[in-house]
């Protein structure tokens, strides 16, 4: 499904299975969300306002410099029915890197790659038993004062 | 200091009340100003889209928050009660705690921050369509995170925020994508999608919840090595899962990053020891004392979680 409305969006289909693809998407209002973050997204690396001004010549070098996108699909899915899942949201997750580390602006991006394949060798990520002292510690953190969601965003994340 | 974060030095001096006063207009935004809007985190590959609804009433603050990636769930939370829902089931409730207690927690933090982290203005910027202010906090020492946060000119809401190490690594950032601010956000994205959910929802307040019981003496337990700057905001005895004993909570705060010290009997069931895990610029480490599971949280670098977990001690009452 992700990766038809993949080709939908890039014009890759022809008219016949385009039409067959959006009656599809009429039966199934569980991939509207899907379609509408797929352009959510997409809207947003095309915004000129808000992206980079060299964000075109600079994408596809800074895709092929960007190695953090190894990191996040390394774990497996555990049913098959979510790999085609996983792969576009990989897709989503690989452009909204880039577009991140363009957001960061005049602090060094490049960097950052770098130090995070070091961090994730370092420091194993969070357990769900560690996300519970997480969740407590972030209820009186100063950061959450400012931040009233942080305390939630592994929370909802779908994972 | 390698950080580069386009300070405008010029400015920094005759602002640094008011930036340092700033926190103050983001907690109370964050707080009283009603918006929808979706954002972004990322912290190494690990990327979270979530859409924020937040709407304050007579009734108090009411607060949505889905997560857009991947599974669906999502988060209702009326003023202090907190619903989680997966795919429309209900997986979790919660309190918060104690915050009433503490109306005043913020102001006090804010007198030591600038002992900690200078505290600098860096130039505008523009974040989803809205014209944003920019603050710095640099640490004077390397056992806490630089911060930059950009905050709506008009209202004072946290629109971008980025933690980094003191190579000037990008530890995790926060950012909107599209946001509305105002009065005129649909009271209907605070209501859950699902119908299971909305039901679940109306039962209100569907477990009396365990005392927290906010301790005056101390609890016996010392930390010896918290980094200069950190103090302790409040020690508690909480429920906490499933454990039979409540668990003693102290909070520290340096004024912008906070570190909790969790104390508990170190049961055959809970005993997991873990040593150091991490989450964007928050990082967990745990130790056995004896029978006693010592667990460091905060959002500071490993080494300061490491350092302050092996100074914890039973030093009597």
């Amino acid at each position: 499904m992700k990766q038809e409305i993949s080709a939908l969006m890039d014009g890759e289909m022809f008219e016949d299975q385009a039409e067959a693809f959006l009656d599809k998407l009429k039966r199934h209002p569980e991939t509207r969300q899907d379609w509408e973050n797929y352009h959510l997204i997409g809207d947003v690396l095309r915004q000129p306002d808000h992206v980079c001004k060299s964000f075109g010549e600079s994408f596809h070098e800074r895709l092929q410099a960007e190695p953090t996108v190894i990191a996040p699909y390394k774990r497996t899915s555990q049913r098959v029915r979510n790999f085609a899942l996983s792969a576009v949201a990989s897709v989503m997750a690989l452009a909204l890197v880039a577009w991140l580390s363009l957001q960061v602006g005049s602090e060094p991006a490049p960097r950052v790659a770098e130090a995070n394949l070091q961090q994730d060798n370092a420091i194993r990520p969070a357990s769900a038993q560690a996300n519970d002292y997480l969740m407590a510690h972030q209820e009186f953190s100063p950061s959450a004062e400012v931040h009233v969601s942080a305390p939630y965003i592994h929370a909802v994340a779908g994972r | 200091m390698m950080l580069q974060l386009g300070v405008a030095t010029a400015f920094a001096d005759p602002l640094l009340d008011k930036e340092a006063d700033w926190l103050k207009t983001m907690s109370f935004a964050a707080h009283q100003i009603n918006y929808c809007g979706v954002f972004v985190y990322q912290s190494g590959g690990n990327v979270e889209v979530s859409r924020v609804t937040h709407v304050v009433d007579k009734d108090g603050e009411h607060e949505r928050l889905e997560g857009l990636v991947g599974v669906k769930r999502e988060l209702i939370r009326d003023n202090d009660q907190v619903w989680l829902y997966s795919e429309g089931h209900k997986v979790r409730i919660e309190k918060r705690q104690v915050k009433k207690a503490f109306p005043a927690l913020l102001p006090e933090q804010i007198s030591t921050l600038k002992d900690n982290y200078a505290v600098m203005k860096a130039e505008d910027d523009e974040i989803a369509g809205y014209h944003a202010h920019s603050v710095v906090f640099l640490p004077r020492d390397n056992l806490r995170y630089a911060r930059k946060m950009w905050a709506d000119s008009d209202s004072g809401l946290l629109l971008k925020a980025v933690v980094m190490d003191d190579h000037g690594f990008l530890i995790e950032q926060y950012v909107f994508m599209q946001l509305s601010i105002g009065d005129n956000i649909d009271r209907k994205w605070i209501v859950p999608e699902s119908t299971s959910a909305t039901a679940v929802a109306q039962e209100g307040n569907p477990l009396p919840l365990p005392q927290v019981e906010l301790l005056d003496g101390p609890s016996g337990w010392q930390v010896d090595a918290l980094p200069p700057g950190f103090r302790k905001i409040l020690e508690m005895r909480r429920p906490f899962r499933g454990n039979k004993e409540p668990v003693i909570h102290m909070v520290f705060s340096d004024g912008l990053a906070g570190i909790s010290v969790f104390i508990e009997k170190a049961e055959s069931t809970t005993y997991i020891h873990s040593g150091l895990s991490g989450q964007g610029a928050a990082h967990v480490y745990n130790r056995i004392v004896d029978d006693t599971l010592v667990t460091v949280v905060g959002e500071v670098p490993p080494l300061t979680v490491i350092q302050v977990g092996d100074s914890v001690r039973y030093a009597g009452k």
